[in-house]
Protein backbone atom coordinates (compact mmCIF):
# COMPACT_ATOMS: atom_id res chain seq x y z
CA UNK A 1 0.00 0.00 0.00
CA UNK A 2 2.06 3.18 -0.86
CA UNK A 3 2.18 5.98 1.72
CA UNK A 4 0.58 9.51 0.35
CA UNK A 5 3.97 11.61 -0.28
CA UNK A 6 5.33 13.54 2.97
CA UNK A 7 3.69 16.65 3.43
CA UNK A 8 0.69 15.30 2.68
CA UNK A 9 0.14 12.60 5.32
CA UNK A 10 -3.64 12.77 7.35
CA UNK A 11 -3.02 13.58 10.93
CA UNK A 12 -6.14 12.24 12.02
CA UNK A 13 -7.31 8.23 12.12
CA UNK A 14 -11.16 7.16 13.15
CA UNK A 15 -11.30 3.80 14.58
CA UNK A 16 -13.91 2.15 16.07
CA UNK A 17 -14.34 0.92 19.53
CA UNK A 18 -16.06 -0.42 21.99
CA UNK A 19 -16.69 1.22 25.42
CA UNK A 20 -15.22 -0.92 28.43
CA UNK A 21 -15.39 1.27 31.20
CA UNK A 22 -16.73 4.50 32.56
CA UNK A 23 -14.09 6.70 34.29
CA UNK A 24 -14.50 10.20 36.32
CA UNK A 25 -14.24 13.15 34.16
CA UNK A 26 -16.31 11.87 31.11
CA UNK A 27 -13.72 9.66 30.26
CA UNK A 28 -14.07 6.05 29.51
CA UNK A 29 -12.10 3.00 28.46
CA UNK A 30 -13.00 2.02 24.77
CA UNK A 31 -11.18 -1.12 23.36
CA UNK A 32 -10.43 -0.22 19.78
CA UNK A 33 -11.40 -2.96 17.53
CA UNK A 34 -9.01 -2.44 15.00
CA UNK A 35 -5.47 -1.36 16.75
CA UNK A 36 -2.98 -3.63 18.16
CA UNK A 37 -2.84 -2.03 21.45
CA UNK A 38 -6.05 -2.62 23.29
CA UNK A 39 -7.50 -0.39 24.82
CA UNK A 40 -7.52 3.74 24.68
CA UNK A 41 -8.39 6.18 27.30
CA UNK A 42 -11.20 8.63 25.28
CA UNK A 43 -12.08 11.57 26.27
CA UNK A 44 -15.77 12.64 25.28
CA UNK A 45 -15.67 16.09 23.98
CA UNK A 46 -18.47 17.78 22.31
CA UNK A 47 -22.39 17.42 22.07
CA UNK A 48 -24.62 15.79 24.57
CA UNK A 49 -25.46 12.50 23.07
CA UNK A 50 -22.19 11.52 24.43
CA UNK A 51 -22.39 12.07 28.00
CA UNK A 52 -24.54 9.32 28.92
CA UNK A 53 -22.60 6.69 26.97
CA UNK A 54 -22.11 3.12 29.00
CA UNK A 55 -19.96 -0.02 28.52
CA UNK A 56 -20.93 -1.75 25.50
CA UNK A 57 -21.81 1.38 23.20
CA UNK A 58 -20.09 1.48 19.91
CA UNK A 59 -18.20 4.44 19.33
CA UNK A 60 -15.85 5.95 16.91
CA UNK A 61 -12.96 7.70 18.26
CA UNK A 62 -10.61 9.94 16.37
CA UNK A 63 -6.56 9.20 17.27
CA UNK A 64 -3.75 11.23 16.26
CA UNK A 65 -0.59 9.14 15.06
CA UNK A 66 1.47 10.77 18.26
CA UNK A 67 -0.10 8.78 20.91
CA UNK A 68 -2.50 5.74 19.68
CA UNK A 69 -3.80 5.20 23.22
CA UNK A 70 -5.54 8.41 23.56
CA UNK A 71 -8.27 9.53 22.09
CA UNK A 72 -11.27 11.41 20.99
CA UNK A 73 -14.78 9.93 21.07
CA UNK A 74 -16.15 11.57 18.08
CA UNK A 75 -19.60 10.11 17.82
CA UNK A 76 -21.75 6.85 18.46
CA UNK A 77 -22.28 4.40 15.90
CA UNK A 78 -25.73 3.43 15.33
CA UNK B 1 13.50 3.74 15.33
CA UNK B 2 16.61 1.74 13.94
CA UNK B 3 15.91 0.99 10.63
CA UNK B 4 18.09 -2.60 10.47
CA UNK B 5 16.38 -5.77 10.64
CA UNK B 6 17.68 -8.59 12.67
CA UNK B 7 18.30 -11.87 10.67
CA UNK B 8 15.07 -13.43 12.61
CA UNK B 9 13.19 -10.61 11.72
CA UNK B 10 13.80 -11.04 8.41
CA UNK B 11 13.00 -14.24 8.33
CA UNK B 12 9.58 -13.56 9.93
CA UNK B 13 8.95 -10.63 7.49
CA UNK B 14 9.91 -13.45 4.83
CA UNK B 15 7.26 -15.45 5.97
CA UNK B 16 5.00 -12.29 5.92
CA UNK B 17 5.67 -11.51 2.17
CA UNK B 18 5.65 -15.01 0.96
CA UNK B 19 1.83 -14.99 2.66
CA UNK B 20 1.06 -12.11 0.69
CA UNK B 21 2.48 -13.52 -2.56
CA UNK B 22 0.85 -16.44 -1.86
CA UNK B 23 -2.99 -14.71 -1.48
CA UNK B 24 -2.17 -12.65 -4.78
CA UNK B 25 -1.42 -15.75 -6.48
CA UNK B 26 -5.14 -16.99 -5.04
CA UNK B 27 -6.62 -13.39 -6.27
CA UNK B 28 -4.90 -13.54 -9.67
CA UNK B 29 -6.35 -17.05 -10.40
CA UNK B 30 -10.27 -15.74 -9.23
CA UNK B 31 -9.89 -12.43 -11.03
CA UNK B 32 -12.55 -13.32 -13.77
CA UNK B 33 -15.45 -11.32 -15.35
CA UNK B 34 -18.65 -10.82 -13.14
CA UNK B 35 -16.69 -11.73 -9.65
CA UNK B 36 -17.34 -8.29 -7.41
CA UNK B 37 -14.41 -6.88 -5.42
CA UNK B 38 -15.88 -7.56 -1.70
CA UNK B 39 -15.49 -10.88 -2.94
CA UNK B 40 -11.99 -10.90 -3.66
CA UNK B 41 -11.83 -9.01 -0.62
CA UNK B 42 -13.15 -11.91 1.44
CA UNK B 43 -10.96 -14.81 -0.25
CA UNK B 44 -8.12 -12.13 0.95
CA UNK B 45 -9.15 -11.82 4.66
CA UNK B 46 -10.17 -15.68 4.90
CA UNK B 47 -6.41 -16.55 2.95
CA UNK B 48 -4.47 -14.25 6.16
CA UNK B 49 -6.86 -15.87 8.51
CA UNK B 50 -6.55 -19.71 7.65
CA UNK B 51 -2.76 -18.51 7.88
CA UNK B 52 -2.45 -17.00 11.11
CA UNK B 53 -1.59 -13.25 9.58
CA UNK B 54 -3.14 -10.37 10.81
CA UNK B 55 -4.51 -8.17 7.68
CA UNK B 56 -2.22 -5.10 7.29
CA UNK B 57 -4.70 -2.87 5.60
CA UNK B 58 -7.74 -3.72 7.33
CA UNK B 59 -8.19 -0.37 9.53
CA UNK B 60 -4.99 1.38 8.49
CA UNK B 61 -5.85 4.80 8.95
CA UNK B 62 -9.28 3.70 9.16
CA UNK B 63 -8.99 1.76 5.57
CA UNK B 64 -12.13 -0.67 5.80
CA UNK B 65 -10.86 -3.67 4.37
CA UNK B 66 -8.13 -6.30 3.82
CA UNK B 67 -7.41 -5.50 -0.25
CA UNK B 68 -7.11 -2.75 -2.14
CA UNK B 69 -8.53 -3.48 -5.73
CA UNK B 70 -7.90 -0.80 -7.95
CA UNK B 71 -9.56 -1.08 -11.86
CA UNK B 72 -8.29 1.08 -15.04
CA UNK B 73 -8.01 4.49 -13.71
CA UNK B 74 -7.94 3.66 -10.39
CA UNK B 75 -4.65 4.07 -9.43
CA UNK B 76 -4.04 2.64 -5.96
CA UNK B 77 -6.33 2.46 -2.66
CA UNK B 78 -9.85 1.18 -4.84
CA UNK B 79 -11.91 0.25 -1.63
CA UNK B 80 -13.96 -3.40 -2.60
CA UNK B 81 -17.24 -3.25 -3.16
CA UNK B 82 -20.63 -5.38 -3.63
CA UNK B 83 -21.21 -3.39 -6.61
CA UNK B 84 -18.73 -3.67 -8.54
CA UNK B 85 -17.87 -6.42 -10.61
CA UNK B 86 -14.84 -7.22 -12.85
CA UNK B 87 -15.76 -6.74 -16.37
CA UNK B 88 -13.45 -8.92 -19.43
CA UNK B 89 -10.81 -6.41 -20.66
CA UNK B 90 -10.29 -4.41 -16.95
CA UNK B 91 -6.89 -4.43 -15.84
CA UNK B 92 -7.33 -5.05 -11.77
CA UNK B 93 -4.19 -3.66 -9.11
CA UNK B 94 -4.34 -6.19 -6.18
CA UNK B 95 -2.42 -4.75 -2.92
CA UNK B 96 -2.11 -6.38 0.04
CA UNK B 97 -0.02 -6.75 3.16
CA UNK B 98 -0.26 -8.52 6.92
CA UNK B 99 1.90 -8.71 9.49
CA UNK B 100 3.18 -12.08 11.82
CA UNK B 101 4.21 -11.29 15.30
CA UNK B 102 4.30 -7.46 14.22
CA UNK B 103 6.02 -8.02 11.40
CA UNK B 104 4.90 -6.60 8.52
CA UNK B 105 4.68 -7.64 4.47
CA UNK B 106 3.31 -5.27 1.75
CA UNK B 107 2.94 -6.64 -2.50
CA UNK B 108 0.89 -5.94 -5.49
CA UNK B 109 0.56 -6.58 -8.70
CA UNK B 110 -1.79 -5.44 -11.86
CA UNK B 111 -3.02 -8.28 -13.58
CA UNK B 112 -5.37 -8.49 -16.59
CA UNK B 113 -9.16 -9.83 -16.53
CA UNK B 114 -9.87 -11.86 -19.70
CA UNK B 115 -9.06 -10.41 -22.76
CA UNK B 116 -7.26 -6.80 -22.79
CA UNK B 117 -5.59 -4.31 -25.07
CA UNK B 118 -1.90 -4.59 -25.78
CA UNK B 119 -1.70 -1.17 -24.79
CA UNK B 120 -2.40 -2.15 -21.63
CA UNK B 121 -0.38 -5.53 -21.84
CA UNK B 122 2.57 -2.82 -22.54
CA UNK B 123 1.48 -1.01 -19.53
CA UNK B 124 1.45 -3.76 -17.17
CA UNK B 125 5.09 -5.22 -18.41
CA UNK B 126 6.35 -1.43 -18.52
CA UNK B 127 5.09 -0.94 -14.55
CA UNK B 128 6.67 -4.52 -13.51
CA UNK B 129 10.20 -4.07 -15.61
CA UNK B 130 10.04 -0.38 -13.37
CA UNK B 131 9.70 -2.34 -10.38
CA UNK B 132 12.93 -4.84 -11.14
CA UNK B 133 14.83 -1.81 -12.37
CA UNK B 134 14.10 -0.28 -8.97
CA UNK B 135 14.89 -3.46 -7.03
CA UNK B 136 18.33 -4.12 -9.09
CA UNK B 137 19.42 -0.63 -7.76
CA UNK B 138 19.20 -1.93 -3.80
CA UNK B 139 23.06 -2.13 -3.07
CA UNK B 140 24.41 -1.14 0.19
CA UNK B 141 26.04 2.10 -0.50
CA UNK B 142 23.74 3.36 -3.25
CA UNK B 143 20.82 5.64 -2.12
CA UNK B 144 17.50 5.72 -2.12
CA UNK B 145 16.87 7.87 -5.07
CA UNK B 146 18.76 5.54 -7.06
CA UNK B 147 15.88 3.53 -6.58
CA UNK B 148 13.27 6.58 -7.80
CA UNK B 149 15.77 7.40 -10.55
CA UNK B 150 16.22 3.84 -12.24
CA UNK B 151 12.37 3.70 -12.05
CA UNK B 152 11.37 6.58 -13.53
CA UNK B 153 14.00 6.36 -16.05
CA UNK B 154 12.52 2.88 -17.32
CA UNK B 155 9.30 4.40 -17.11
CA UNK B 156 9.01 7.44 -18.95
CA UNK B 157 11.58 6.06 -21.58
CA UNK B 158 8.45 3.96 -22.66
CA UNK B 159 6.50 6.91 -22.92
CA UNK B 160 4.69 6.73 -19.45
CA UNK B 161 4.78 8.28 -15.99
CA UNK B 162 5.27 7.90 -12.70
CA UNK B 163 2.65 9.24 -9.49
CA UNK B 164 4.38 11.50 -7.45
CA UNK B 165 1.65 11.87 -4.79
CA UNK B 166 2.22 8.28 -3.44
CA UNK B 167 5.83 6.74 -2.84
CA UNK B 168 6.77 3.65 -1.40
CA UNK B 169 7.89 2.96 1.72
CA UNK B 170 10.34 1.55 4.70
CA UNK B 171 8.79 -1.62 6.17
CA UNK B 172 8.90 -3.46 9.02
CA UNK B 173 7.37 -3.21 12.81
CA UNK B 174 4.93 -1.16 10.88
CA UNK B 175 3.45 -1.05 7.61
CA UNK B 176 4.93 2.43 6.97
CA UNK B 177 7.91 3.12 8.00
CA UNK B 178 11.10 5.56 7.23
CA UNK B 179 12.36 6.29 4.71
CA UNK B 180 10.02 7.39 1.49
CA UNK B 181 10.74 5.63 -1.69
CA UNK B 182 9.74 7.97 -4.34
CA UNK B 183 9.76 6.71 -7.85
CA UNK B 184 10.92 9.11 -9.66
CA UNK B 185 14.09 12.00 -8.72
CA UNK B 186 18.00 12.31 -9.21
CA UNK B 187 20.11 9.38 -8.55
CA UNK B 188 23.04 9.80 -5.79
CA UNK B 189 20.22 11.68 -3.40
CA UNK B 190 18.63 10.55 -0.31
CA UNK B 191 18.99 8.16 2.37
CA UNK B 192 21.84 5.94 2.16
CA UNK B 193 21.27 1.95 1.66
CA UNK B 194 22.56 -0.18 4.52
CA UNK B 195 22.39 -4.04 5.29
CA UNK B 196 19.28 -4.79 7.20
CA UNK B 197 17.20 -2.05 5.57
CA UNK B 198 13.37 -3.39 4.38
CA UNK B 199 11.87 -1.59 1.79
CA UNK B 200 8.63 -1.43 -0.37
CA UNK B 201 9.29 -0.64 -3.95
CA UNK B 202 6.10 0.33 -5.73
CA UNK B 203 5.80 1.62 -8.95
CA UNK B 204 2.77 3.43 -10.11
CA UNK B 205 2.99 3.92 -13.95
CA UNK B 206 -0.48 5.78 -15.96
CA UNK B 207 -0.21 5.60 -19.29
CA UNK B 208 -1.10 9.29 -19.91
CA UNK B 209 -0.20 11.90 -17.36
CA UNK B 210 1.11 12.06 -14.02
CA UNK B 211 -1.96 13.50 -12.10
CA UNK B 212 -4.07 12.11 -9.98
CA UNK B 213 -7.09 13.00 -7.48
CA UNK B 214 -8.28 11.12 -4.46
CA UNK B 215 -12.15 10.56 -4.75
CA UNK B 216 -14.58 11.12 -1.88
CA UNK B 217 -14.16 8.23 -0.56
CA UNK B 218 -11.22 9.66 1.00
CA UNK B 219 -8.91 6.60 -0.37
CA UNK B 220 -9.71 5.99 -4.00
CA UNK B 221 -7.16 7.72 -6.04
CA UNK B 222 -7.63 7.85 -10.02
CA UNK B 223 -5.60 9.41 -12.67
CA UNK B 224 -6.76 12.58 -13.45
CA UNK B 225 -6.85 12.31 -17.38
CA UNK B 226 -8.72 8.76 -16.95
CA UNK B 227 -5.91 6.62 -18.10
CA UNK B 228 -4.78 4.05 -17.38
CA UNK B 229 -3.08 3.03 -14.28
CA UNK B 230 -0.82 0.11 -13.42
CA UNK B 231 0.76 -0.67 -9.84
CA UNK B 232 3.35 -3.73 -9.15
CA UNK B 233 5.04 -3.46 -5.24
CA UNK B 234 7.45 -6.12 -3.31
CA UNK B 235 9.02 -5.78 0.13
CA UNK B 236 13.10 -5.98 -0.60
CA UNK B 237 15.52 -6.07 2.22
CA UNK B 238 18.98 -4.66 1.59
CA UNK B 239 21.61 -7.55 2.10
CA UNK B 240 25.78 -7.28 2.11
CA UNK B 241 24.83 -8.40 -0.93
CA UNK B 242 22.93 -7.06 -2.89
CA UNK B 243 18.77 -6.94 -2.72
CA UNK B 244 16.90 -10.03 -1.45
CA UNK B 245 12.85 -10.09 -2.44
CA UNK B 246 11.20 -11.00 0.72
CA UNK B 247 8.93 -13.08 -0.90
CA UNK B 248 10.71 -15.24 -2.26
CA UNK B 249 13.83 -17.63 -1.01
CA UNK B 250 17.01 -16.03 0.05
CA UNK B 251 19.15 -15.94 -2.87
CA UNK B 252 22.60 -15.80 -1.52
CA UNK B 253 24.85 -17.95 -0.14
CA UNK B 254 23.68 -19.22 3.52
CA UNK B 255 26.60 -18.58 5.80
CA UNK B 256 27.07 -15.62 4.11
CA UNK B 257 23.37 -14.66 5.78
CA UNK B 258 24.43 -14.15 9.21
CA UNK B 259 27.69 -11.72 8.59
Amino acid sequence: MPEAAAGQAREVMEVDGIVREALPNALYRVELLTEKRGTATAHAGGSSGLLRLRPGDEVVVELMPYDMTRGRIVRRRS
Amino acid sequence: MSMQKSWSELQTMHRACTLVVGALDVLEEAAVPGITTEELDRLAFAFFKKNAAKPAFLGYRGYPATLCVSINDEVVHGIPSPKRRLKDGDIVGFDLGCSIHGLFGDSARTVAVGKVSDQALRLMETTKAALYAGIEACHPGRRVGDIGHAVQTLAEGRGYSVVREFVGHGIGTSLHEDPQVPNYGPAGKGKRLVPGMTLAIEPMVNAGGPEVRVLDDEWTAVTVDGSLSAHFELSVAITEHGPWILSEPYPYAREAAHA
